[in-house]
């Protein structure tokens, strides 16, 4: 199973992700997803950035709303475009899920 | 042609519209052959799964004190109209919840069906058969 | 080109998520594809006609109409849940249809890629 999952919360929705078996997974942090890439809290960095086998993803409008930098986010995250967006939804991916 | 969505509910009920959107989505499947070609059709499965196994509890008083039909009517409603309705076990133990406490049938309104009790790897191989998968 | 249904039942204003579902319907239509916007819950607000555009509220107006006369993008709102808020048949953008939940579901089975976003 090919799942894109749009995560828009900081606080929760990534508990679900830990329990979904997939055999690709895309994250996609969106609204206050985006502090997941943005802040580290006590010097980590979200720990969902460790989990293995996952292409994460940042919209780049939600990234500069709240005040970060491109250039500045977490590494193993790419930003993307609303068009990226679309691509991935239709060409890489099977299911779209919200979180 | 058959085509399957999981509504899959992990939302608490009642603070915000979101599980029982969820759940009034599904059930609308009843009326969609209006708009889908002969042959055609849709089968929804319900799934509860983490927090959102407590739209489940049994005894909700929703109408008597908010004037709306509770998430337990909702899924006995489901029920009635034979939609599959799964619910996670490992989400109810967790919760230290037993199956008394969940509303698994209908029958005093006429439904047949059962909801299920199952561990989340059946849910999670309802998830990969389905066509489309809606999280509420 | 494939169709994308999006589902939302999240605030016009107050919510980012009907701005994200606006924007990433607008870049499938751009794409080419072909896209079908449902609105239930408080979602349905997006539909209403009279709005105003203010600063520091979202306004999708122009944009919704833009997308509507591509002819490929159909946007539809519950009248149950417009109906509970007093928002009236009469008072629906020409663009939009007003339907029951059974219509969406017959967007989902004709769909390539189905996404629901939830409320706030």
């Amino acid at each position: 199973m090919k799942i894109i999952s749009f995560l828009s919360h900081y606080r929760h929705g990534a508990d679900i992700l830990e329990r979904i078996k997939t055999t690709k997974l895309g994250i996609v942090f969106v609204g206050n997803g985006i502090y997941h890439v943005g802040v580290s809290e006590n010097g980590k960095p979200s720990p969902l950035l460790d989990k293995k086998d996952v292409s994460f993803y940042a919209l780049i409008d939600d990234i500069e709303t709240r005040g970060f930098k491109i250039e500045g986010i977490d590494k193993r995250v790419k930003p993307v475009s609303y068009e990226d967006l679309v691509d991935l939804i239709f060409n890489e991916y099977e299911k779209v899920i919200w979180l | 042609m058959k085509k399957k969505i999981a509504f899959v509910i992990k939302s608490l009920p009642y603070n915000r519209e979101t599980s029982r959107l969820g759940l009034t989505h599904a059930i609308a499947s009843q009326s969609v052959d209006v708009y889908l070609d002969e042959g055609d059709m849709i089968e929804p499965v319900v799934c509860f799964i983490g927090d959102g196994v407590l739209n489940c509890l049994k005894d909700q008083q929703c109408m008597k004190h908010y004037n709306n039909t509770s998430m337990e009517t909702h899924i006995k409603n489901a029920l009635l109209v034979d939609l599959q309705v799964y619910i996670c076990k490992e989400d109810i133990e967790r919760f230290g919840l037993t199956k008394d406490d969940i509303v698994t049938d209908a029958q005093e309104i006429g439904a047949d069906k059962i909801a299920e009790i199952v561990p989340f790897d059946k849910i999670q191989g309802i998830m990969e058969e389905v066509d489309h998968l809606q999280f509420f | 080109m494939g169709k994308l249904t999006i589902g939302t039942f999240a605030s016009l204003v107050g919510s980012y998520a009907m701005d994200f579902a606006v924007k990433l319907s607008e870049a499938a239509i751009n794409k080419g594809h072909e896209v079908d916007l449902w609105l239930s819950g408080n979602a349905t607000m997006l539909s209403k006609k009279g709005q105003k555009s203010f600063q520091d509220y979202s306004y999708h107006l122009k944009t919704i109409e833009g997308l509507s006369s591509t002819g490929r993008f159909n946007i539809a709102t519950c009248d149950a849940c417009s109906e509970a808020r007093g928002y009236h048949k009469d008072d629906t953008i020409s663009c939009c249809k007003r339907n029951t939940m059974d219509w969406y579901l017959a967007s989902c089975f004709t769909a390539d890629r189905v996404l629901m976003i939830g409320g706030d």
